[in-house]
């Protein structure tokens, strides 16, 4: 008779840029609350589905490969989230913003409404949870600010502000409103535009796209 | 649907006791002892002298520092000659008064023996850590022609432990790592002047009597001599480096609390079987990569992720190598997060 396999896997957690952050506010504004999984270095087309020796080696060039250590930055971690769907899902959600970049001049405004494809049956949808949005660089932004999802967490987080450093910022609604920032130290004596990245994820799917954002420099 | 919320049982606060040689890279014997001449002659050198492990100005640490404390002041120079009672030796005295006694009109009982002096070892911080670990040290104190004698404390004796104002208080005795030596006395004490000091393991310091010390090896001292002198500047701080570094081996551990969140993360053999992985889809319309992955799809965990309400992303954990997760499996893993 065999022994049952009770081990639990232990691994050591870092605080990222942001928790950091929050740590240091001390407005209890660092509170864990939930968690996701991601499986960020995993490329499925290793999987194998035709390996002569069956099924139990389908991941075997995935199983044992090593992995990077943790990220303290925030946009770094959990790309890729795993999601729950229903089992036969054939299609999984994929965001849709109509753009391929996001370029702004200094002081223009853009309201980027997200939607979601392969949801829920139908081909596209509005997330009823609204969608995170992520702005790598918040210093590239005068306004930055999700509208259209009026709870509690997405009124602290939208109303949410850090100075300084080259911090991100995130928010939550079902538009975001963008303003591209005036401030021209940012872009020194050499640079012409700022570039950082926009992440959009479902909150209700887990769907995520990533755009480059630009911002050009107008006034000197 | 990638976030899940965790429940209050899925958090556990733990503090594990971690213990350590005391000294320098961990060592838990301190063989070699080194002043620095710059210190020692220094007003600092006039309160107490620091105790290095090497010579080398770029490796040297304090390992930890020695004070002489006496009620009246003797034992070192006055700060001004027309003012009798006032010196180091007395403001040492007022200060460990103040820490270890919390009253300034009590003088220090070692074993039955009131005492008005005293040798202070005190650790530094970096060395004691938490605390110093009951019941792991050997002191080596040699004497101007008496052989060598240990001490330790007694806090593998006790009964109950005694608490005063500097926390925990044990008190120091012949004997090695615990152990009480009985030869001169059944609890390790001197034969006449009580205990050799107390042990005072939450803020990392040795109190020794200087009583017990200056008897003759018969009494259970090693003849130290302390001096009443108040015309030499750090004479008796002095005569306990010679006395420690004669010994050649100090022997301590230390103790540290470390308090850890724990957070259990539990994926349920429904969830987590998909992903948003851009190549576990084949194109832009979202079609799953192959058609095995419809009705029994695999994931690959590779990261944890903690956030808050508001989804930010507060703490990330990687595995060690990628966990597979299919409609078959339940995965529980422990998160640890330290302060």
């Amino acid at each position: 008779m065999g022994y049952l396999n009770n081990s639990v896997i232990t691994v050591d957690a870092i605080l990222t840029n942001k928790g950091r952050e929050l740590l240091a506010r001390g407005d209890g504004s660092f509170k864990i609350t939930q968690f996701a999984l991601s499986d960020d270095e995993i490329d499925y087309t290793l999987y194998n589905p035709t390996h002569p020796s069956g099924s139990a080696f389908y991941g075997q060039a995935l199983e044992s490969m090593p992995l990077l250590e943790a990220f303290p930055e925030t946009t770094q971690n959990l790309r890729y989230k795993l999601v729950t769907l229903p089992r036969g899902t054939s299609k999984m959600p994929v965001l849709d913003v109509g753009l391929s970049q996001i370029t702004l001049k200094q002081g223009a405004s853009l309201v980027i409404t997200p939607q979601t494809l392969n949801y829920l049956g139908a081909n596209q949808v509005f997330e009823s949870s609204g969608y995170t949005a992520t702005i790598a660089d918040v210093r590239t932004m005068n306004v930055f600010e999700g509208v259209g999802v009026n709870t509690t967490q997405a009124t602290n987080l939208n109303s949410s502000q850090t100075l300084g450093t080259n911090v991100s910022k995130t928010v939550i609604g079902t538009s975001i409103n963008l303003t591209a920032t005036t401030v021209n130290t940012l872009f020194g004596t050499t640079l012409n535009e700022l570039n950082t990245t926009l992440t959009l994820i479902g909150r209700d799917s887990g769907a995520r796209i990533t755009v480059p954002v630009k911002v050009t420099k107008t006034t000197t | 649907m990638s976030f899940k919320r965790l429940d209050p049982e899925d958090f556990l606060v733990s503090a594990d006791s971690i213990t350590a040689g005391a000294w320098t890279n961990n060592a838990s014997t301190l063989a070699t002892y080194h002043k620095n001449s710059s210190q020692a002659a220094s007003d600092s050198g006039r309160y107490y002298v620091s105790v290095y492990n090497s010579d080398a100005a770029a490796t040297q640490e304090v390992q930890f520092n020695i004070a002489y404390g006496e009620s009246n002041g003797l034992g070192s120079l006055p700060y001004d000659g027309n003012i009798a009672g006032k010196s180091p030796t007395s403001t040492v005295y007022g200060q460990f008064q103040n820490i270890v006694l919390g009253d300034e009109n009590s003088d220090f009982i070692f074993g039955e023996y009131t005492s008005s002096r005293f040798y202070a070892l005190t650790l530094d911080r970096a060395r004691f850590k938490g605390s110093l670990f009951p019941g792991t040290m050997t002191l080596t104190l040699s004497g101007s022609g008496v052989s060598t004698r240990t001490f330790t404390d007694n806090s593998k004796e006790v009964t109950s432990t005694v608490f005063n104002e500097a926390g925990r208080v044990f008190q120091l005795v012949s004997g090695s790592a615990g152990t009480v030596n009985t030869s001169v006395n059944t609890n390790g004490y001197s034969a006449n002047s009580g205990s050799y000091g107390l042990f005072l393991p939450d803020i990392g310091t040795i109190l020794l009597n200087p009583y017990a010390l200056d008897g003759t090896a018969d009494d259970g001292g090693i003849a130290l001599a302390t001096s009443d002198a108040v015309d030499t500047k750090a004479i008796n701080t002095d005569k306990m480096f010679l006395a420690v570094s004669g010994g050649a081996s100090f022997t301590i551990n230390s103790q540290e609390n470390l308090t850890s969140d724990f957070v259990f993360v539990r994926a349920r053999n429904s969830e987590y079987n998909y992903s948003a992985n851009p190549s576990f889809i084949s194109s832009s319309t979202g079609a799953v990569l192959y058609n095995d992955f419809i009705n029994a799809p695999q994931t690959f965990i590779t990261t944890v992720g903690l956030y808050n309400d508001e989804n930010e992303l507060l703490a990330t954990a990687k595995l060690s190598k990628p966990l597979k997760k299919d409609f078959t499996k339940e995965t529980l893993v422990r998160v640890k997060l330290d302060f």
